[in-house]
């Protein structure tokens, strides 16, 4: 299955800027530090991981940089712009694209409903062309439903168009929400543990399908994950985050290797694989 | 996920293809049930002409195109958008007294005087809008039952907006020579108003800004990542649905003559207020039709009471009330849920999802005889 | 309630205003009991405190029971009533629905209306025996009724019971473990259901006290009068009430307390402002109740756990 659609990559970016750079990132909530001084880099077309314990920030970097937290100090930049102070929606005009940790998607929509949702970026008539079924809304509607047309065979969800995700497995809901950020044609791309909670055989698939899908779309991935064979597998760089301080950088096998980020797993006695328990901040 | 496709590893069977089974008009397609449905409807919507009594009847018949109006609104707001207000009524009650005034204080045409309380909704919708960006769920839901309380000791006491404790009175509108006093008449137009909004609610549904809503319905963070401007959404669904209570509100005085705003006080606007959204979910919170559905529910249910006297209304409410209360528990998406459910066991078992449905039915309706006959 | 108030001097208002603030102390208290351990705003408090007092008045006018007696009756009513609508409606609601389980409790309360009205015979107006001692206490110059006295006493009595057993006591430690966790609570042994139970009925009687201290008091010697506008979902009471239960953010108790006695002081002492501000006092309640919700008091007093866990 080949994701090969040129309507998928995002508009070009200016080739030396960084896709995504953050500097001096902070976030503090009432005494606790979640993030701190946190400059991160990821470059055009990139694949860069992220680990560290739980509890250590990481998923508290991703909202700042989308937008789900206000930092305290810090600047966020999307292909040399500053998007800090950007609401969400806004990032994701900007060229950001995120899934979250724990899936959820609209239950009330369809599988193909979802996707329409996500073409929302995309479409421009308002409510009144809607509820009059003016030209525009009719144009709307015929081009997004052949892109979720388009999207749904690509992805291989056509026969599970008209279920709902709730009745899908885990697996498949995560590749639904891929899917999905997928259509807003991101530059940069967040991924929270896209291998938690999916079994083991589609893991493994997981690492080839990252690969294609920066192929092709063009877009770099930033991604957090506590499964070493993925992260290990798909990054190209790795940062290490421990108590919101970036404390190691490098390649995969360097991170790994490198002594305090040994200590910050075992020193806090939690398992590296697989943690069942929510990563909160 | 080469390897593995999504078809080995979903839980559910994957559909075997579209039954394509309907009618053709022109280039619109329908579905036979739809088709059915809208034959059924349209019968419907001749039976007060032909009846007896039937200015009472259609006066009943526009009595639920009103309501109907009015439970688009909370359609919108709360099925679409997921916000739960508690204060439609005050909508209604604004645009009311709205063209109340324009008709009668200003002169105004009819005509003229509906997008005119439609507008007067309009920043009641953006106050709620402003307290829904910071409020949600329960939240929302006492803070709009409070507005509606303070606007019923405030706005509605305003004796210029009101017009007295009587209320405007107003005579049913005239367009030329094409005169709506009469039942028959004011019947046909209030149907075709309610059909015409019923068709634009189900129109915003299969919308970019439908979808937009219920995507913040179902998971406003979800949305937000997907770039939906979750605030701008909310603020429309409200503007939307406080409009089209407004317009709803014109045709309720145009119904009535007259409107006295007592019942846009405690404690009868919170009475009805949450009557509106009760019924709206029986009929289906999500659904257009389902407004309809809620509405002719409602009325029924009224009649029976008014035509039963105090203390057997009061023993229908009992089990009304306990009827509505298990109806919520097990099907929260209202009527309309109960017919797919229904369709679909019937289509997988004629003879035994028949039998169930005629059973469901038939209990209702030995219930409330055996209430009127021997309650007294 | 009818209660004329013309021209009142202030101890008199505030006396009265202190036995409404009781009341909606005690609502208050029953209601964040509810909420915290099951998750369910009970619409339906009013209409179930309402209940214990028809069963008072059939008690005490057709059955002769002496006042006090029937009193204590009607409030284990209450607890009895109240274990029951969890029993047969709130524990099958999933609280994932808002809206749904919004619309149940405004359904039971429908259903306590009507069942209210019934068992008051649908006349327009009915009169209930008092039980506690009437009589007039001077203060000063001013008389104040011995009945708004004891309200608030027994109301702060009560509470501060109710606090100390809920904070320490064996049942009342379990009911906040169900409320913070009732997963964890499950697994440590803890029947969810059955102290959900005990959580509403130990609510309702609040409910059931809170009317019993206040609405056969209402005219003194004669008793007091319900009207028709008593055996509404809301009634006369639950939206101060709900008011009180924000001010400690739905979850905090003593401070549920405090706000019930704040907004019955306040709801009455308005009736002796000067002309526009005492017609206001739904505005003003309302105002106060929006900016407590924009407060999002809950925030100061409970862990972010039972935060979700409530809206789980």
């Amino acid at each position: 299955m080949a994701i090969t659609e040129s309507d998928l990559k995002p508009e070009p970016s200016a080739v030396d800027e960084p896709a995504l750079r953050t500097a001096g990132l902070s976030v503090r909530f009432g005494g606790i530090t979640a993030l701190d001084e946190v400059a991160v880099e990821i470059r055009p077309g990139e694949i860069v991981g992220l680990l560290g314990p739980n509890g250590a920030g990481k998923t508290t970097l991703f909202n700042a940089i989308s937008g789900f937290i206000k930092p305290d100090a810090g600047r966020v930049l999307l292909d040399g712009n500053e998007i800090q102070d950007l609401f969400p929606y806004e990032r994701v005009a900007a060229g950001l694209g995120r899934t979250f940790q724990h899936v959820k998607l609209f239950r009330g929509l369809t599988v193909e409903e979802n996707l329409l949702a996500a073409q929302h970026r995309h479409l421009r008539s308002g409510a009144v062309a809607a509820m009059l079924r003016l030209p525009s809304w009719r144009r709307d509607e015929d081009e997004a439903r052949e892109r979720v047309e388009q999207m749904l065979q690509m992805v291989d969800l056509r026969p599970w168009r008209n279920r709902y995700p709730w009745e899908l497995s885990y697996g498949t809901v995560r590749f639904l929400e891929l899917a999905a950020v997928l259509s807003l044609r991101p530059k940069v791309l967040l991924l929270d543990e896209p291998a938690t909670g999916i079994q083991q055989k589609e893991v493994e698939a997981l690492g080839p399908l990252l690969k294609r899908v920066r192929d092709e779309v063009g877009c770099a991935i930033f991604l957090i994950e506590h499964d070493m064979g993925l992260l290990m597998g798909v990054s190209e760089r790795v940062y290490a985050l421990d108590f919101g301080k970036l404390i190691a950088e490098g390649t995969p096998q360097e991170v790994t290797a490198d002594p305090r980020v040994l200590e910050s797993y075992l020193g806090r006695t939690r398992r590296v694989l697989h943690s069942e328990e929510a990563d909160g901040a | 996920m080469t390897a593995v496709t999504a078809a080995e590893t979903a839980i559910a069977e994957p559909d075997a293809g579209v039954r394509a089974r309907g009618v053709s008009l022109g280039r619109l397609r329908i579905s036979r049930s739809r088709a059915i449905a809208g034959a059924v409807l349209l019968g419907l919507g001749f039976i007060p002409v032909v009846v007896p009594h039937h200015d009472f009847w259609m006066y009943i018949g526009a009595y639920i195109a009103v309501w109907a109006m009015l439970e688009l609104s909370i359609v919108v707001v709360t099925g679409f958008a997921g916000m739960i207000s508690l204060m439609p009524f005050t909508f209604v009650g604004i645009g009311c007294f709205a063209s109340g005034v324009a008709v009668s204080v200003w002169g105004w045409p009819f005509w003229l005087a509906v997008p005119f309380a439609a507008a007067a909704t309009v920043p009641v919708s953006i106050a709620v809008g402003a307290a829904s960006v910071r409020l949600k769920g329960l939240y929302l839901a006492i803070a709009t039952l409070t507005f509606g309380n303070a606007l019923g000791e405030t706005l509605f006491k305003w004796n210029a907006f009101t017009g007295g404790q009587q209320g405007h009175t107003i005579v049913r509108p005239k367009l030329g020579v094409l005169s709506f006093r009469g039942d028959f008449s004011f019947y046909v137009l209030a149907m075709l108003v309610a059909l015409l909004l019923v068709w634009m609610v189900h129109g915003l549904k299969a919308s970019r800004v439908g979808r937009a809503m219920l995507s913040v319905r179902d998971n406003e963070r979800e949305a937000q990542a997907l770039g939906i401007n979750a605030i701008k959404t909310k603020l429309t669904a409200l503007v939307i649905g406080g409009a089209i209570a407004g317009v709803g509100g014109a045709f309720y005085l145009a119904l009535l003559r007259t409107a006295a705003p007592a019942g846009f006080q405690s404690p009868y606007v919170e009475i009805s207020s949450v009557l509106l959204v009760v019924w709206a979910v029986i009929g289906g919170i999500d659904s257009a039709f389902g407004a309809f559905l809620g509405a002719t529910a409602l009325i029924v249910q009224q009649q029976v009471y008014q035509g039963v006297g105090e203390r057997l209304g009061a023993w229908l409410g009992l089990y009304a009330a306990a009827i509505l209360v298990v109806f919520l528990i097990t099907r929260p998406g209202g009527l309309v849920q109960v017919v797919k459910i229904q369709r679909e066991r019937i289509h997988s078992d004629r003879i035994r999802g028949g039998i169930e449905t005629f059973v469901i039915l038939a209990i209702n309706v030995v219930i409330v005889y055996l209430i009127l006959h021997f309650g007294k | 309630m009818v209660l004329a108030t013309a021209a009142l001097p202030v101890v008199e208002v505030a006396s009265f205003g202190l036995a409404k603030g009781a009341v909606f102390a005690l609502l208050a208290l029953g209601l964040v009991l509810i909420y915290r351990t099951t998750g369910v705003t009970n619409f339906a408090h009013w209409g179930i405190g309402l209940s214990g007092i028809v069963i008072y008045f059939l008690l005490t006018s057709k059955a002769h029971t002496p006042t006090p007696l029937a009193a204590i009756i009607s409030i284990v009513a209450c607890a009895a009533i109240g274990a029951i609508s969890y029993r047969l409606v709130f524990r099958y609601v999933k609280r994932t629905n808002q809206l749904v389980l919004i619309l149940i409790a405004l359904g039971v309360a429908q259903f306590f209306a009507a069942l209210t009205a019934w068992g008051f015979g649908f006349e327009p107006t009915t009169i209930v025996k008092p039980w506690l001692p009437v009589s007039n206490i001077k203060v000063g110059t001013a008389e104040v009724q011995s009945t708004q006295v004891i309200a608030a006493v027994v109301a702060v009595v009560i509470s501060l019971l109710f606090m100390a057993w809920f904070r320490y006591a064996r049942t009342g430690r379990a009911l906040r473990a169900v409320a913070q966790n009732r997963e964890a609570a499950s697994l440590a042994g803890i029947d969810e259901h059955r102290y959900s139970m005990i959580a509403w009925a130990i609510g309702s009687a609040l409910a059931g006290l809170a009317l019993l201290l206040i609405i056969p008091h209402t005219s003194g010697q004669s008793g007091g009068v319900i009207t028709t506008g008593d055996t509404t979902p809301f009634g006369t009471f639950l939206i101060p009430a709900f008011g009180a239960a924000l001010v400690g953010g739905l979850v905090n108790l003593p401070l549920a307390v405090v706000g019930g006695f704040i907004f019955g002081l306040a709801q009455e002492m308005l009736i002796l402002a000067p002309s526009p501000w005492g017609g206001l006092r739904s505005t003003i309640a309302a105002i106060l109740i929006v900016i407590l919700l924009l407060m999002h008091m809950e925030r100061f007093f409970v862990a972010r756990a039972e935060l979700e866990a409530l809206e789980a």
